[in-house]
């Protein structure tokens, strides 16, 4: 799965989080889509999508960290092609 | 995700890291994300064995009718403690965590090496902090609530907080989005299921942690009170009383340390979890006088 690019890992993350903890969504899914504000989540939602992702991939993931930095950016929510981009980083990073 | 499976009750865990062991206990109304959200749990697991679990009714864990007291979340945290097996362990608690934490120190004093607590009101301390509806966060809550038309009453009553919540109308909940940000709902978003429960009721029952046993923890305490704290009356009065106890301030935060100052927070923590990880799980013979050269 480390080989996936920034747009496949979109692609995933749209599959999966159309039907996500018990949330659905049925509007239009794309890279500026909050996982807050439109999808609806709450905060336990990021911990249990950041362990559904490091089994989706096979992959440990700093979330934490990734997390925190959105915080400490002042924002307050999360974007789903700023999630693409945080796991094709790590990613690509424990590949090279 | 992970969960174990204690006496019908299932709670969602993580664990990280090596060493000696730290388990993280949240406040009422939040749940583990928040040791994410502040990366104190990587923080911690570049050095120790860290255990973070939803507290019962909250986060990813079973929500059952009744059993929220600091007693009955002691039990639990004992019986994860079993389960998993770990050692004799750190324990730090922001809010009522800090409380169910003190609680397991007493109660089951062979699991519980040190803690850290960040502003905890004890309800066994109530008659030392008389104005609990007049501190800046329930008063914050209850404007925005009222000027979503929601009476939250004169008194700090959680029921009826969580039960209001739980019905709040999708214009009522864009009122308090604007009035208290985004943020605020993911917090109010963990209150309806909390609604069908005792929770509101239970966490301000001392539950048989009164001042007399609150007095009886043996194990070394850092107390971490935020500058703005409403709990003035209850960090004094821990640090009076206690007889292993060291008080910090945490600047610039208002009971919500762990996010208002997370790297201050972090640092603290950090700092005296290697402190505590040389103290003696019995509390005797510590001794804040001469902490380690490398802690000091």
């Amino acid at each position: 799965m480390s080989s996936r690019s920034q747009e496949q890992i979109l692609s995933d993350l749209g599959s999966m989080l159309r039907e996500f903890n018990g949330k659905e969504y049925s509007g239009e899914m794309s890279a500026k889509t909050r996982l807050f504000r439109d999808l609806g989540m709450v905060s336990i939602d990021a911990v249990i999508l950041a362990e559904t992702l490091e089994r989706f991939y096979s992959h440990s993931f700093a979330f934490s960290q990734f997390l925190s930095d959105i915080g400490k950016k002042g924002n307050s929510d999360i974007e789903v092609g700023e999630l693409a981009s945080f796991l094709h980083s790590q990613m690509r990073g424990a590949a090279g | 995700m992970p969960l174990i499976n204690l006496n019908g009750l299932r709670f969602h865990y993580q664990q990280r890291g090596q060493g000696e062991d730290i388990v993280l206990l949240h406040a009422v109304t939040s749940n583990m994300s928040v040791w994410l959200f502040t990366n104190l749990i990587d923080v911690l697991a570049k050095e120790f064995h860290v255990t973070a679990y939803d507290l019962r009714g909250h986060g990813a864990s079973d929500a059952p009718e009744n059993g929220y007291t600091s007693a009955d979340m002691a039990e639990d945290l004992r019986n994860i403690h079993s389960a998993l097996k770990l050692g004799p362990a750190i324990l730090v608690g922001h809010s009522f965590g800090a409380v169910v934490g003190m609680h397991a120190a007493l109660l089951y004093p062979d699991m519980v090496r040190g803690l850290i607590l960040s502003d905890p009101y004890f309800p066994g301390l109530a008659h030392l902090e008389p104005y609990l509806a007049e501190t800046e966060t329930w008063r914050e809550v209850r404007d925005a609530l009222a000027g979503a038309g929601v009476d939250l009453g004169e008194r700090v009553d959680f029921a009826r907080l969580f039960r209001a919540v739980a019905e709040l109308t999708s214009p009522q909940i864009e009122h308090i989005r604007k009035t208290m940000g985004d943020a605020s709902l993911r917090w109010f978003g963990q209150m309806p299921r909390l609604a069908a429960t005792t929770c509101g009721r239970d966490v301000f029952a001392p539950a048989g942690f009164t001042a007399d046993r609150i007095c009886l923890v043996r194990q070394p305490v850092i107390a971490l009170y935020d500058e703005h704290s409403s709990f003035q009356a209850t960090r004094r009065f821990l640090e009076a009383n206690l007889p292993n106890v060291r008080v910090e301030i945490m600047p610039g935060a208002r009971h919500v340390a762990p996010l208002q100052n997370p790297d201050t927070f972090n640092q603290l923590v950090q700092k005296y979890s290697r402190l505590l990880a040389n103290a003696r799980p019995d509390g005797k013979e510590n001794t804040w006088s001469s902490p380690p050269p490398h802690i000091a």
